[in-house]
Parts: C-alpha cells; sequence; structure tokens
C-alpha cells in the first residue's frame, strides 16, 4: 500500500484514528487506557498507525517546498513550582496535599485538552489563497483534533491521559484523598474577562479564532514538556513514591503521546504561515503575519505575567500545608532555599519585525 | 393568631385536597366504568395544570407556607409533573402586597422605634412583593440608599400551621393513593428550608459569604447588609440596581455584549458551586442585575446551600464523563454524588445519562446542561422509582438549567466545562 516514492499525503478519519495491534492493552489503576505494548514490551501510543506518519509527510512537503517548520525555543518554558527538589523536600516531610493537588489539576487539564474538537473549523479552503489539499491543515477536521482529544481525555471506556495521570498520582502516593480545594485552585484568581479585543479583526471571526487556538494549544503542549520531566524525577523516586517504577513509567508513556500533538499543530500553523488568508474586506495578509503574531502574544502573556501570579497563589498554599509538621520554619526555610531563579528571556522569536 | 383564621386556614387546605382528589380520581373511575384504559404519561397533562390551578387558587388565598411549599414544588422537578410545576412559576410574580401600616408595624416592632428614627424616607409601595416579605426602597439618615425586606406578620405561627395541615393531608393522602409521590420526607425537608428562609440574619450570613468569596473581584457585587438595623424578620440592605440581566437590548445599548455577560455569570456560579461549595441556589433573572460598567448583581440568599465536600469533583467528573461517553465513569460520578438504585444495578446510571444526551442538540456532551438536558433527567429519575437523586443535586441540576435559559435568553451558552477555564 505504501511506496517508497510517493508518500501519500492524504488519509481518512478512520485512518487518522487507528492503532497498531497491541500484544498487550495498558491498564492504569485499574482502567483500560489507550496505547498497549508491542511482543518486545515496548509501549506503543495510541491512533498513531497513520498519524505520525502522516505528519513526517505533511512537514516534509513544507520543507521540500522551502518553508519552515516553526520551533518555540525551549528557553521560554516557565520552571515548574514547586521544583522537583522543593516537591521531594516536601513530600519526605509528609506534607503531601500540595503534591496530590498539583497532580490532580494536571489531570483536569490534560482532560480539558478535549475541547480542541469542539473547535468550528471554518471553510479553510475558501479563506486561504493558496491550495490545502494534502495537508495537515485539510485533515483537522477529520481525524487530527478528533485524536487529539481522544488522546488527552479518554474515549468510551478506555483512559486518556487524565486517567493515566490520576493512575501515576495514585500509584505514587497510594490512593490519596483529594483536598477539597482542587477546583478552586484550578480555577485561580477570578478577574472579569476583560472586553475581547480581536487581534485580527480583518480576518473570518472563525479562522482566527481557530489560529489563535492552535497557537495557545501548541504553546502549552511544548511547556508542558517540563511538567514530564518534573512528574518523571518525582514520581520515580523511590524515596517519595511507593511505586517508583509503575508511575514514573506512566508519565513517560504519556510523554510520548504528546509528541503527535506538538507535531501536527506546528506543522499546521506552518502551513498557514507559507501561505496567503483572504481578509473580509476582500484583501489579503500574509499567514506568517497572523500566525507570528498570535504566537508572540501568547508566549508574551504566558512567560511574562501568569508564572509570576500562578507562582504566588502556589506558594501561599504550600507555606499553609507546611504548616502542620513539627519544626515548619526550618521546613519553609529549606524549601525556600531550593527555589529556582528564572526570568523570561527578552525575545519570543516571533517578533512582529520578524514577521516579513 | 386569630381562632377563625386558624379554623377558615385548615377548612380552605382541607377543601384544596378534597378539590384535588376529584380532578386525579374522578375521571380515573370514570374511565373504569365506561371500561377505558386509564391516562398516562403526558395524557395526565391537562390534569396536572387543573390540579396546579387549584393549588395555585390556594397559594395565593392563603400566602405563606403554601405558597413557600408551591415554590418548592417548582424546585423539585425530579419528583413533579412539569404541567404542575408550569402554572405555579406564577407564584414569582402573582403575589399581593401588603398595606403599608402592616409593614410599618412589623419594623416599629422589630427596630424597637418609629421608622423616622431609623430612616429618612421609606416608600409606602413596595418595589416587590413575594411569599413570605415584601421589600421598599428608603434611605437612612446619613444618605446612604436601601432596600427593605420586611417579613409579612403571623408568618411564622401560619406557617406551622399550614406544615401541620399538609402534613395531616399527606398522611390522608399516602393512605389512600396506592402509589404516592414521597410526600412526606419532601414536607420534612421543606419544613427545614422554610425555617432557614424565615431567618433574615442566616439569609445576611449567606449573603456575606458569598460577598466575601468574591471580595478581590469587582465584577461582582453583592449588597452590603446594615446589620445595626437587621433582625429576623427585617433586613435592610444596600439599594443596588441595574439592567434585568435577560434583557439584551438595554446590553447593547449600553456596550456591553451579552456574550460576556454569560461568560461572567458562568464563571460566577461555577466558582461557587464546582470551587467553594457554597452557593445561590436561586438563579432566577429576577435575582440578577448587570450595572452599566458589566458589574453583575447578585440577590436573594435566602436559598443557599452548602455543598458536601467532594461533590464540586463529583459534578466535574460527571460532566466529563459525558463528554468521553465513559460509561463506566458515569457510574462512579453518580454514585459519588451519592445517587442510589434500590436493587444496586447500576446500569439505570447509564439510561439517565444517555437519555440527557439524546436531548442535547448535537448529541454530545459539550459542558453545558441545557434546561432540556436537565428536564430530561428529572423525567427519567422520576419515572424509574428504583433510583434515588441526592437533593443537592437537584438544586444543582436546576441552577445549571436556570443559567442555560438566561444563557439561550441572551443567545449564549452557558458552558460549564468552559467557565472552569477549558476553552
Ligand atoms: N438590595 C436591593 N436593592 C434593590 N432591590 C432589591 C434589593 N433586594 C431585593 N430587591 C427587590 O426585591 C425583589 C425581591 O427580593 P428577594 O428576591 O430578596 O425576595 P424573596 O422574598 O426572597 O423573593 P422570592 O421568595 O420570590 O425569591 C427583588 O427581585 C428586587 O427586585
Ligand atoms: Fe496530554
Ligand atoms: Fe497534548
Amino acid at each position: 500500500m505504501t511506496s517508497h516514492a510517493e508518500p501519500s499525503l492524504t488519509f481518512s478519519e478512520d485512518e487518522l484514528l487507528g492503532s497498531r495491534k497491541y500484544d498487550e492493552p495498558l491498564i492504569a489503576g485499574g482502567v483500560r487506557c489507550h496505547g498497549g505494548f508491542d511482543e518486545d514490551g515496548r509501549y506503543h501510543s495510541p491512533r498513531t498507525l497513520h498519524r505520525t506518519p502522516a505528519i513526517s509527510a505533511w512537514q516534509d512537503q513544507l520543507l521540500r517546498s522551502g518553508h519552515d517548520v516553526i520551533e518555540i525555543s525551549r528557553a521560554l518554558m516557565p520552571p515548574q513550582y514547586p521544583n522537583v527538589e522543593q516537591a521531594k523536600l516536601l513530600l519526605r516531610h509528609g506534607v503531601r496535599d500540595p503534591m496530590v493537588r498539583s497532580l490532580t489539576i494536571i489531570s483536569i487539564v490534560e482532560g480539558f485538552g478535549a475541547v480542541i474538537r469542539d473547535v468550528r473549523v471554518p471553510e479553510l479552503a475558501e479563506l486561504i489563497v493558496e491550495p490545502i489539499d494534502g495537508t495537515a491543515l485539510s485533515h483537522l477536521r477529520h481525524g487530527l483534533f478528533e485524536a487529539h482529544a481522544r488522546d488527552e481525555a479518554g474515549y468510551e471506556d478506555e483512559g486518556g491521559h487524565k486517567q493515566m495521570w490520576e493512575a501515576a498520582r495514585d500509584l505514587a502516593l497510594e490512593h490519596p484523598k483529594i483536598p477539597g480545594d482542587v477546583l478552586m485552585r484550578l480555577m485561580g484568581r477570578r478577574s472579569r474577562a476583560p472586553k475581547r479585543e480581536r487581534p485580527f479583526p480583518q480576518l473570518d471571526e472563525k479562522l482566527e479564532r481557530m489560529l489563535a487556538m492552535m497557537a495557545q494549544v501548541l504553546v502549552i503542549e511544548v511547556f508542558a514538556e517540563g511538567t514530564f520531566q518534573w512528574g518523571i524525577d518525582v514520581l520515580s523516586d523511590p524515596e517519595v513514591s511507593a511505586e517508583p517504577q509503575a508511575a514514573g513509567d506512566m508519565v513517560r508513556y504519556i510523554q510520548s503521546d504528546e509528541s503527535p500533538h506538538v507535531e501536527y499543530l506546528r506543522t499546521a500553523l506552518s502551513e498557514v504561515r507559507a501561505r496567503t488568508l483572504r481578509t473580509v474586506d476582500g484583501k489579503q495578509i500574509a499567514g506568517c503575519k497572523v500566525v507570528d503574531g498570535l504566537l508572540h502574544d501568547m508566549l508574551h502573556n504566558l512567560t511574562r505575567n501568569r508564572p509570576r501570579e500562578q507562582r504566588e497563589d502556589v506558594r501561599e498554599s504550600m507555606i499553609a500545608a507546611m504548616q502542620d509538621v513539627a519544626n515548619p520554619t526550618s521546613l519553609e526555610e529549606e524549601y525556600e532555599s531550593l527555589a529556582s531563579a528564572w526570568t523570561a528571556p527578552a525575545q519570543t522569536g516571533f517578533e512582529p519585525s520578524s514577521a516579513a | 393568631m386569630k381562632p377563625w383564621t386558624r379554623i377558615r386556614r385548615s377548612a380552605l387546605v382541607a377543601r384544596t385536597v378534597a378539590r384535588l382528589w376529584l380532578i386525579y380520581k374522578v375521571p380515573v373511575y370514570t374511565r373504569r366504568l365506561l371500561g377505558r384504559p386509564a391516562l398516562k404519561g403526558p395524557e395526565l397533562d391537562p390534569t396536572h395544570e387543573r390540579a396546579a390551578k387549584v393549588v395555585l387558587a390556594t397559594a395565593l388565598a392563603m400566602r405563606g407556607v403554601i405558597i413557600k411549599s408551591c415554590q418548592f414544588i417548582a424546585t423539585r422537578s425530579d419528583v413533579f409533573p412539569p404541567a404542575f410545576i408550569e402554572e405555579l412559576k406564577q407564584l414569582h410574580d402573582a403575589v399581593p402586597a401588603k398595606p403599608f401600616a402592616v409593614v410599618k408595624e412589623t419594623i416599629e416592632q422589630e427596630l424597637g422605634r418609629p421608622i423616622p428614627e431609623v430612616f429618612a424616607a421609606l416608600d409606602e409601595q413596595p418595589v416587590a412583593a413575594a411569599s413570605l416579605a415584601q421589600v421598599h426602597l428608603g434611605r437612612l439618615h446619613d444618605g446612604r440608599e436601601v432596600a427593605v425586606k420586611v417579613q409579612y406578620p403571623d408568618i411564622e405561627e401560619i406557617i406551622q400551621l399550614d406544615i401541620r395541615n399538609m402534613k395531616r393531608a399527606c398522611r390522608v393522602y399516602e393512605r389512600f393513593e396506592p402509589q404516592p409521590l414521597p410526600l412526606m420526607p419532601l414536607l420534612n425537608e421543606m419544613t427545614k428550608h422554610i425555617g432557614f428562609e424565615l431567618d433574615f440574619l442566616r439569609e445576611a450570613d449567606s449573603a456575606d459569604r458569598v460577598r466575601e468569596l468574591f471580595k478581590d473581584d469587582d465584577g461582582v457585587k453583592v449588597p452590603e447588609i446594615h446589620r445595626e438595623w437587621s433582625t429576623r424578620r427585617v433586613l435592610v440592605m444596600e439599594k443596588v440596581g441595574g439592567m434585568k440581566i435577560t434583557d439584551a437590548a438595554a446590553l447593547k445599548a449600553a456596550g456591553i455584549d451579552p456574550a460576556d455577560v454569560v461568560q461572567d455569570l458562568m464563571a460566577v456560579w461555577v466558582r461557587m458551586i464546582m470551587g467553594a461549595g457554597f452557593f445561590q441556589a436561586d438563579p432566577h433573572p429576577g435575582n440578577l442585575f448587570v450595572t452599566k460598567d458589566r458589574q453583575l448583581v447578585l440577590l436573594d440568599f435566602g436559598l443557599s446551600k452548602e455543598l458536601p465536600e467532594g461533590f464540586g469533583l463529583g459534578i466535574f467528573e460527571l460532566m466529563f464523563s459525558m463528554m468521553t461517553r465513559s460509561e463506566a465513569a458515569m457510574i462512579r460520578a453518580f454514585q459519588e454524588l451519592g445517587f442510589r438504585t434500590k436493587t444496586g444495578d447500576t446500569s439505570h446510571f447509564v439510561q439517565i445519562a444517555r437519555r440527557m444526551l439524546d436531548r442535547s442538540e448535537t448529541g454530545r456532551f459539550e459542558g453545558e446542561f441545557t434546561e432540556e438536558m436537565t428536564d430530561e433527567m428529572f423525567d427519567a429519575v422520576r419515572e424509574d422509582p428504583l433510583v434515588a437523586i441526592p437533593s443537592d443535586f437537584v438544586l444543582v441540576g436546576r441552577s445549571f438549567g436556570m443559567l442555560s435559559g438566561i444563557a439561550h435568553t441572551l443567545g449564549a451558552r452557558a458552558n460549564v466545562l468552559q467557565a472552569m477555564g477549558g476553552g
């Protein structure tokens, strides 16, 4: 079916949602999860049988025609708070609530990833000047968003990342009681939704919203790499984890499942960058201007104020949680001494001037 | 209370019960005599409607507990038929006010001084009259504008009598009806609720609690309570106002996008229900205003509810399982929320969720509990006597349904998952 000379660029939805046959399914915390193992015991991510080669083929095509695939600098990734050493310190002292809360929030946020399937996709062929046949763009609504949604939230009785993070938490921390305030923490501070300013009012509104959503999810997915490493480091430490091997592996499986998400999103956004968009008033605008503008705003916001605000909120609850130990002051001091310093790089790499 | 009042009220209840009996039972016997099958389901709607009209008339004649119980019935759509509830909804506006002399007497008795000592001005015409109280606008001597909620005199004794009468009627009903609605437990629950609502200091506490929750959020307003002039029966509050939340034209004229208002509204209720576990459980449009600078004003904390720990997370998990169509997770979530089946057969839960999903516009659950979906859920529970639903869930489901109703009036959607930050 696959010819070596011309890899296919067009896939059906069923193909993009298709998984290989597993020798053994992944069972996490009693829940059948997606993905599974081959006869050598190697883990294979779900829905990648055709999705992974498809994404490579679309990327190759883009590169062959002389365009880049965008890259988000890992230097922009804010550090995890609390960091690995701080998290381990707390667990060693029996302060578990903050960790339980963090892991639960991560699982919920992963689950929320499913809203990507509700993104309304406009008629792209009408809004983009150049043809889009055989691109990631033309497959968003026909398998790519749906596969992403199922990976994050699970589908029917097969768990996804939400359930896998819960399993990792329950393995490492032995089915802890979930603090009553997780959802409150998840929602964070509320301020009135600001009056929405459209960054590109000349664009079709659905298109603008879809591209903004994709840019946001791409950034979140890239930054999540830090979360995975943190999860692996903490949960596979036998000093603080009841099941270091199983819990750490669980996060590794999640990590490997994420790679197609980053890849299809950066491919599709790069395809837009390489094209021209029609505006509602009959004019045209370069795709790179739109995509770079959206990414710049997103990265700027996520690296400036958000990390500090989140840090302050979380720190408060950390300190509160430490008050039950024998000597809270010395624990607090040790905790603070382990803090990692970080300042956001000056450039996002998508500065308005860099857009051609 | 004068003895003849007592007799008259008891007689009214007795007569109402008798009329209900006629409305429901005479057709049954007639049909039986004529050899026709008994009416079922929607065929009974006209009967329910007529019955509700009788109850409504009695309620208006009696005020107090009967009105309150009708309002309560309207909050228990899991037990009572929709036709019944539609008719009783009118009670929200239909109550005639008491003359000012009566109000004046209550205020002066409660505050222990003549009205002019406390108020520089007090309107004789109420702005609203409800089941237990009416509201008058006025001004304090320092110039601050206030709204004064004044309980009807005698209401507490009247209610006690009414509850006794209703319990009596209820026992008669349970004796004669082969498949009675579970009225007695409801009556007990209602007695507790009314007791809470009669204590305005408790309402003041609830208002304070919600105000505290949003103290850093200048987009939410809960009127201040003037504690020095408030008692169990008189509540003196900061006067607030604004546009009616469902008045899309007014909102637009003020440069406010109704979709933003819906987003604010949802964020506020989701924060109360899912976050704080304490919420104003009566978000009908009469209790909500929007100011010119898009502040959301919340009124009426008489029906506020504390949820058990973990309830918010349970609701979230239920929505999530419906979104992903995970039946195992649905069953777990229903159980965590306190749903029970008499036989222990959990497939009932999956049936309920399926029926709800079928009522959503897209056939999928995207995070909104529409009125259609909550109605469907209550229908499902009512039709399946094997399933017991926790009363907290009824209040939450009903609130989400009401919010969804407001959202639709404004041409938007009341997406709970999105309001939590998932979109
Ligand atoms: N602080 C206030 N400022 C201005 N108007 C108010 C204020 N409080 C109440 N009102 C008016 O009075 C009406 C009734 O008040 P409220 O809802 O508190 O009474 P209630 O007896 O609990 O009503 P119900 O039993 O019908 O729910 C409100 O809809 C509003 O129009
Ligand atoms: Fe994920
Ligand atoms: Fe992802």
